[in-house]
């Protein structure tokens, strides 16, 4: 049989070299798994695919035709459909806009706003966007809710037109539920004909849902098998080249005195007032759907929220400093790494040096805030070492580096103000197994050191192994807290969903 | 910060630009290289000079001021009548000047980071307001001073430059300090380049967004005293489309109008080739529309060439 598409002897270097005599065929109707750590090559090889890059030699073919793509447009019109993890949407424009904006529909005077909303409409249906309003501005749409319109537009390719669909992490800011809704389309889409490079951290969802895996390392393929023959650690030793078993820790543990207390806590955005201890030495996981309202919460405490009621205070050696702004939470040792890096956490075009001691700059200068050089190199060098960031270099901008690396950065900043009150939102998204791996040991590591830990993440096997309580959200109230030992995955998905039981239904 | 080698780097470039902009009108010239061309650059030099600075520093911020212009003519009309008419002696009716700017400023601040309108509309709005103003104070005259002002932007013997010239250079080594070594111009850097990280980070963002304007304004307001002084008068139509030289001066330097990215000596380099490019140009015989011509094709080269060289990094 012809693969769909077949990729033989492509080579691709920047500096290094990033791809070296790549080979891969995808056949047609199937589900083609892509794994590997951040850096291994992946995303270098879906833009040469989508035309966004070009290689330095390659033959490639789709369907037994020589492919050569220029731009991103030739991708396309070979049928060749990509949601990236780097959304490609405008902000400006509405959801429905977004969702058509690569083959709007026109008519004698312009766009064909009907058959726009129609068929916007109809996809949004399909990925499970059915309550917005078509014409949201994008701007208003929490993360989850983008990554679903981002599916939603590479999906709108006519399906006689669609060939292969590539999937970049199209799950990372999505809960279970709504992945699951993702994963069904693409396998009804993939039993009548689509093929699909599905690319992803989530190595669960590689294995349930793609029928073949390849294992892609330092730029070539380590293994390529059938999903049936293969187990997470085949695929974590085929992407690491050795055996990682993350620990876990079922013993309950002894915590320390009141650190953050949060009192009848709302905001605009998080209306049910919500009361929350955490203890010097504890981490507290916070688990809910997309939308049930965990970032807003960690926003809220942090201080950056509107409409902000209720009091949050920081106890210290007997004394207790009442947070009113971010600043005073920074300020009194509070930590935010936000869940989208971009946007609420790098500076981008800036050094490593530069982004690590933005919090703590105080502590690096003289009489009268002068920075004193020497010491902020020395700093963010310690802090290179201590976190062990690849790069080249405390001047390196960060942008260079792999999202695993940027978030250790992020860590560092935070490690630089000598915070001892963590709010991590999705700590480990998008990031590569082996960075996951150490950022988890370095929280361990503070926690163990005395600090107080709220992480919300959406992944409920990196709360189990980190959490030593679990606060459930949905549909923006707390509804229940499991200690450790009390709670199972399934008795903290119920709690997820209880606020939503009409709409499951919907949904179901 | 330690990033300096690489923004040397830069400052290098563009000194070297400087350079090379010399050497070809020394060639093509006869007479450029003579203690009157350069005596007429520097008495030019220092109220632009001033006012490239605030620029500079609101571009970093992530922002724009458009009222320069204005508030220079502003200023110079509030010393022009303090002086003459209220008869203040001119220290004072100076400082009168510098805070009518500076006022200035705390209005484009206030509205622009504390209500959070546009700032690019709101100093637009001052650009307006500000001329009016200044009309307005000098009752649309000219208001002559004299002789007791111009001491200021004349050179002063032993050292062949103005006292004007040495306080705008005080104030690029003074403001490069800031930006580079202190944690203000880092905070200004951090919230140019992303402000909502900025603000994750605990950085209170409007009182840095606010002051910059100030600042913008009070050395706008300096810049009115120096250009009364060149003048030795107040011209109420001073300094018109003065804000743009100061934006291309910056932008010459290597300051990204989208913040985060800037250097003060960068942007003196920027004024100091805006300011040759007019005078050799104007040695040459070239006529006013051409020079104007030629020097709006050197600012969009500067940006291509800055383009081109942050792709390369």
């Amino acid at each position: 049989m012809t693969a769909r598409l077949a990729i033989k002897g492509l080579n691709k270097s920047f500096a290094v070299p990033v791809l070296k005599q790549l080979s891969l065929q995808i056949a047609p109707g199937s589900i083609h798994g892509l794994v590997g750590e951040n850096g291994a090559g992946k995303s270098t090889l879906t833009n040469i695919i989508c035309g966004l890059l070009a290689a330095d030699s390659a033959d490639l073919a789709v369907d037994g035709r020589a492919y050569q793509p220029r731009s991103r447009s030739d991708a396309l019109a070979e049928g060749l459909a990509l949601a990236s993890q780097e959304l490609s949407l405008i902000e400006t424009l509405s959801v429905e806009e977004n969702i058509m904006l690569s083959s709007l529909p026109q008519n004698a005077v312009g766009i064909d706003r009907r058959a726009v909303r129609q068929q916007a409409r109809a996809l949004m249906g399909l990925v499970g966007l059915e309550q917005l309003t078509p014409q949201t501005p994008l701007a208003r749409l929490s993360l989850a809710e983008k990554q679903l319109v981002e599916l939603a537009k590479a999906l709108a390719m006519p399906e006689d037109r669609i060939k292969l669909l590539i999937l970049d992490e199209p799950t990372s800011a999505l809960t279970s539920p709504q992945a699951d809704r993702i994963h069904e389309i693409i396998k009804r889409r993939a039993s009548s004909g689509l093929s699909v490079l599905y690319i992803s951290h989530r190595l669960e969802d590689v294995l349930d849902v793609c029928d073949t895996v390849s294992v892609l390392r330092e730029g070539v393929i380590q293994l390529t098998a059938a999903s049936s023959t293969l187990n997470s650690n085949d695929l974590i030793r085929g992407m690491s080249g050795e055996d990682l078993l993350q620990h876990s820790e079922d013993e309950p543990r002894d915590t320390g005195s009141l650190r953050l207390s949060i009192e009848q806590l709302s905001s605009a955005d998080f209306p049910e007032p919500i009361s929350l201890q955490c203890h010097r030495g504890e981490i507290i996981g916070i688990a809910g759907l997309a939308g049930a309202g965990r970032s807003e919460l960690l926003h809220a405490i942090y201080g950056l929220a509107a409409d902000r009621r209720g009091r949050v205070v920081l106890s210290k050696s007997g004394a207790d400093v009442l947070v009113d702004s971010a600043s005073t939470a920074a300020k009194n040792g509070m930590a935010l790494i936000a869940e989208d890096r971009k946007s609420q956490g790098i500076f981008s075009g800036k050094s490593i040096s530069f982004n690590s001691t933005v919090a703590g700059l105080d502590r690096l200068s003289g009489n009268l805030g002068s920075i004193l050089p020497r010491r902020e190199q020395n700093v963010s060098e310690e802090l290179i070492a201590r976190l062990k960031i690849k790069c080249d270099g405390a001047l390196q901008a960060i942008d260079r580096l792999s999202g695993g690396n940027q978030q250790k950065v992020l860590i560092a900043r935070w490690l630089q103000s000598e915070s001892d009150v963590w709010l991590l939102d999705e700590p480990t998204r998008g990031v590569d197994v082996g960075s996951k791996l150490a950022i988890h040991d370095q929280l361990r590591e503070l926690r163990d050191q005395g600090a107080a830990m709220l992480i919300v993440s959406s992944e409920l096997e990196e709360l189990t192994a980190l959490c030593d309580r679990i606060l459930v959200l949905s549909n923006k109230k707390a509804v229940a807290t499991f200690e450790r030992g009390q709670w199972s995955k399934e008795s903290l998905l119920a709690a997820a969903f209880s606020e939503h039981q009409g709409e499951r239904a919907l949904a179901g | 910060m330690f990033g300096k080698l690489s923004l040397l780097f830069e400052e290098f470039f563009i000194f070297i630009a400087l350079l090379l902009l010399l050497l070809f009108f020394g060639l093509m010239t006869e007479n450029f290289f003579t203690a009157r061309t350069f005596a007429a650059i520097l008495t030019q030099l220092p109220a632009l000079t001033v006012v490239t600075i605030g620029m500079t520093l609101v571009l970093i911020s992530g922002g724009i001021d458009l009222s320069v212009g204005s508030v220079v003519a502003l200023s110079a009309g509030v010393i022009g009548i303090a002086f003459t008419v209220l008869e203040l002696p001119l220290p004072l009716a100076a400082i009168l000047g510098i805070l009518a700017g500076g006022c200035a400023g705390l209005i484009n601040g206030f509205l622009g980071s504390y209500l959070r309108l546009p700032v690019f509309i709101v100093t637009l709005g001052m650009l307006e307001a500000g001329r009016g103003m200044a009309y307005l104070v000098t009752d649309s005259q000219t208001v002559y001073i004299g002789a007791s002002i111009q001491a200021l932007s004349l050179p002063i013997s032993g050292i062949g430059v103005s006292a004007s010239f040495l306080i705008a250079l005080g104030l690029v080594v003074l403001a490069q300090y800031v930006l580079t070594r202190t944690v203000v111009g880092r905070y200004l850097i951090a919230i140019g380049t992303n402000e909502q990280a900025a603000k994750v980070s605990g950085i209170r963002t409007e009182p840095y967004l606010m002051w910059v304007l100030v600042v913008s304004g009070l050395l706008a307001g300096l810049g009115g005293l120096m250009n009364a002084a060149y003048l030795g008068a107040s011209d109420p139509n001073a300094a018109t489309g003065l804000e743009l030289s100061a934006i291309a001066a910056a932008v010459i330097g290597g300051t990204s109008l989208m913040g985060g990215r800037g250097s003060i000596v960068g942007a003196f380099i920027g004024v100091l080739i805006i300011s040759v490019l007019q005078n050799g140009l104007a040695q040459m015989g070239v006529s006013e529309p051409v020079k104007r011509l030629i020097t709006g094709l050197v600012i969009i080269l500067a940006v291509l060439i800055d383009r081109w060289r942050s792709r390369d990094q």
